[in-house]
């Protein structure tokens, strides 16, 4: 072993090129807080790994994103390795947070060191950029939607901003241009920029060397190895430890996948995006340009000339008072508005949990159009309920509506079906493959068929369903169940210009008083 | 970088500090490298096979084998893929049925059944197989490879592919 390495050094030399980078001199006094660059450093290494593996599974594009990352999940190690790449962005945010709130309290950017700090900004803004082309590549609900309140931001950028949003688009609509141009920049072209800006500041690092504590110390410079090695391995070791225990604890989350026709879907950003939302919900209208481009313009703009706004070689803390409090309260201002974004969860995101009307009357449907008969866990075709199954509505609608089709001699010839009754097992079948049925009341299971089929057309509830007629998600405050089944049986014998048809003849009493009762409950 | 690594660290402690740091890489290294590597290994198990319907009794012939191509869902990963492949049923005329790969052990061509020689013949390399699928002649290694099959009540065949 000796003897092989002894050759390879004498060969190439590499020892040279090692020591070189363990001998790095540090002026003396430097410790802790000089260990985040090397967190950073071993962070990225490891975003670069796992991401690398990854896309040994994934595949970008609509019809099999959302399954390949469902797919990698199970693999053995997959929701780890899933775990420490979508942690680890968080990570990297926080501690590139942390390292540069550092730079700026010690003064590292001054003088002959502006062109390092300008790189650390140009990689804070390539972080960022990575982050928002990763959080669409699993094309869940979450992915999609975040994208489309992301590119309808860009289209505020003053003057070409559509031009600006159709680049981010690539095609004409958020779709499978959409996806393979962000997987594109997100595995080549983000890394690679990565790469270079990372030798880049590196070299200028070792080209000035590191600024050191702010009041210089006398004494002799010291050796990177091992001592400072020592401490950055530490700090790195720790953090190893705590994004291990989040991607073991914390399954990354994977939501229903991307359905562009779902209106009751709302977004939420990443959470360190959440400050920048927080800050939209401010200025509305056309005010909107001022949070979503000039603050954020602005405090970029700050940020990129404070080595020119912040002058003189004097590093020591109380005389750059001025520029602290600025930065300070800038920062406390960002902590504020991300703990604001953080608690304003939307109310409609606690509702998602429990199963729509529509849902739930959909896997009535299923069951009496036999649907079960194949598609169970013994059955010819995989079971509608746990199932991977993650085709999109209109295949699953095309399926229902002509079996056939889709599975050629498969099964028995179709039973004729209501489109709105395939909407709502097309709904159902979509839910089940991520959520087990709760079980709901049998007033429920009574009431959901009929609403499925009749009232969805026209009327929504939580947020599901048509807007011909009215929201009746709190209709118990404004009738009684009286009153709401005379007007299902005949609008016309409460309001003579009642637009709504009669439903007498098509629901038997049992319904009539259940849907009456049912929506008379809604408070 | 003529800087010289002999440090005012003591010897001791500057050795504690190696041991220190090499132990926490390559442990970072090693265990980074497992799980990597556990996750390329790719999925274990074998594939999942189910039953598929092969037609009814009435369409076979007692005793002698008959094709069918079916059309079967394959899983591969988190592709679902319909193969197309050729099996022979060969029914007792009453309530056992036995099925076949209609692939040659040998190099995977497709075997033809010659119904006036009563023997599978593959087209590629000369293999010949009797009716039960045992190797008559030619160099397939191992007989015809038997699929799982019953007939439902309703006299519906089915196979599990």
């Amino acid at each position: 072993m000796k003897l092989l390495f002894e050759w390879l050094h004498a060969r190439t030399g590499y020892r040279g090129g090692v020591r070189v980078m363990l001998d790095e001199p540090l002026p003396p006094g430097t410790g802790w807080f000089f260990t985040l660059g090397s967190v950073l450093l071993a962070l990225l290494s490891i975003q670069l790994l796992t991401g690398a593996f990854l896309t040994l599974y994934y595949a970008a594009t609509p019809d099999h994103a959302y399954d390949s990352v469902r797919f990698i999940d199970a693999l053995s190690a997959g929701r780890i390795v899933r775990g420490l790449h979508h942690y680890g962005a968080s990570f990297i945010v926080v501690a590139l947070v942390a390292h540069m709130l550092r730079v700026i309290a010690f003064g590292s950017y001054k003088p002959p060191r502006e062109v390092t700090w300008l790189s650390g900004l140009a990689l804070l803004a390539l972080i960022l950029g990575f982050s928002l082309t990763g959080y669409l590549l699993p094309w869940d609900q979450r992915a999609y939607w975040a994208t489309v309140v992301t590119i309808n931001i860009s289209k505020l950028t003053p003057l070409g901003g559509e031009v600006v949003a159709g680049i981010l688009r690539g095609g004409s609509t958020i779709g499978a241009l959409t996806l393979t141009r962000w997987y594109g920049v997100h595995v080549i072209f983000f890394p690679a920029a990565l790469v270079l800006l990372i030798v880049g500041h590196l070299f200028l690092m070792r080209r000035h060397g590191i600024s050191g504590p702010v009041r210089s110390r006398t004494g002799p410079s010291f050796a990177f190895f091992p001592s400072q090695a020592a401490r950055d391995v530490t700090m790195v070791s720790i953090v190893v430890v705590l994004l291990v225990a989040y991607a073991w604890h914390g399954a990354p989350p994977l939501e229903g996948p991307a359905d562009p026709t779902d209106a009751t879907y709302t977004p939420r950003p990443e959470w360190y995006f959440l400050g920048l939302f927080q800050l939209l919900k401010y200025f509305p209208g056309k005010w909107e340009v001022v949070a979503a481009m000039i603050v954020p313009g602005l405090a970029a703009a700050f940020l990129a000339l404070l080595p020119w706004i912040d002058r003189g070689s004097d590093r020591a803390l109380p005389k750059r008072r001025a520029i602290l409090s600025v930065v300070a309260i800038g920062f406390i201002s960002v902590a504020v508005l991300t703990t604001l974004g953080w608690r304003d969860t939307p109310s409609s995101a606690a509702s998602h949990d429990s199963w729509t009307l529509r849902e739930i009357g959909g896997r009535i449907y299923a069951q009496k159009l036999n649907c079960t008969k194949c598609h169970a866990e013994t059955g010819l075709a995989d079971a509608l309920e746990g199932g991977p199954s993650t085709r999109g509505p209109e295949w699953i609608a095309g399926h229902i509506a002509d079996p056939e089709m889709i599975a050629p001699g498969m099964r028995e010839p179709p039973t004729t079906i209501h489109e709105r009754e395939a909407a709502a097992v097309a709904a159902y079948a979509r839910r089940a493959a991520r959520d087990p049925y709760p079980g709901y009341p049998p007033n429920i299971e009574l009431i959901a068929p009929v609403w499925a089929r009749y009232c969805v057309g026209c009327h929504k509830i939580e947020g599901d369903g048509g807007t011909d007629g009215p929201d009746l998600t709190h209709e118990g405050t404004k009738h009684d169940a009286a009153t709401l089944r005379r007007w299902i049986e005949d609008p016309e014998q409460v309001d003579p210009d009642a637009d709504m048809p009669a439903f007498g003849d098509r629901l038997n009493e049992a319904q009539l008083d259940a849907i009456a009762q049912y929506l008379a409950s809604r408070k | 970088m003529s800087h010289n690594a002999g440090s005012p660290i003591p010897t001791g402690r500057r050795r504690a500090l190696v041991v220190f740091v090499n132990t926490i890489v390559a442990l970072i290294g090693g265990a980074l490298s497992a799980v990597l590597g556990a996750f390329a290994l790719g999925p274990r198990g074998a594939s999942q096979t189910r039953w598929s319907r092969a037609g009814t009794t009435a369409d076979l012939k007692p005793d002698e084998p008959v094709a069918r191509v079916l059309s079967v869902s394959r899983v591969d990963g988190w592709y679902r893929a319909r193969a197309r492949e050729t099996v022979f049923l060969v029914w007792d005329g009453e309530k056992t049925i036995r099925a076949m790969s209609a692939t040659c052990t040998h190099l995977g061509c497709q075997v033809r059944w010659e119904a006036k020689e009563k023997k599978f013949r593959c087209p590629c390399h000369g293999g010949v197989y009797a009716a039960d699928g045992s190797v008559l002649e030619g160099p397939p290694p191992r007989p015809l490879q038997t699929i799982d099959a019953r007939i439902e009540s309703d006299s519906s065949v089915l196979v599990r592919l």
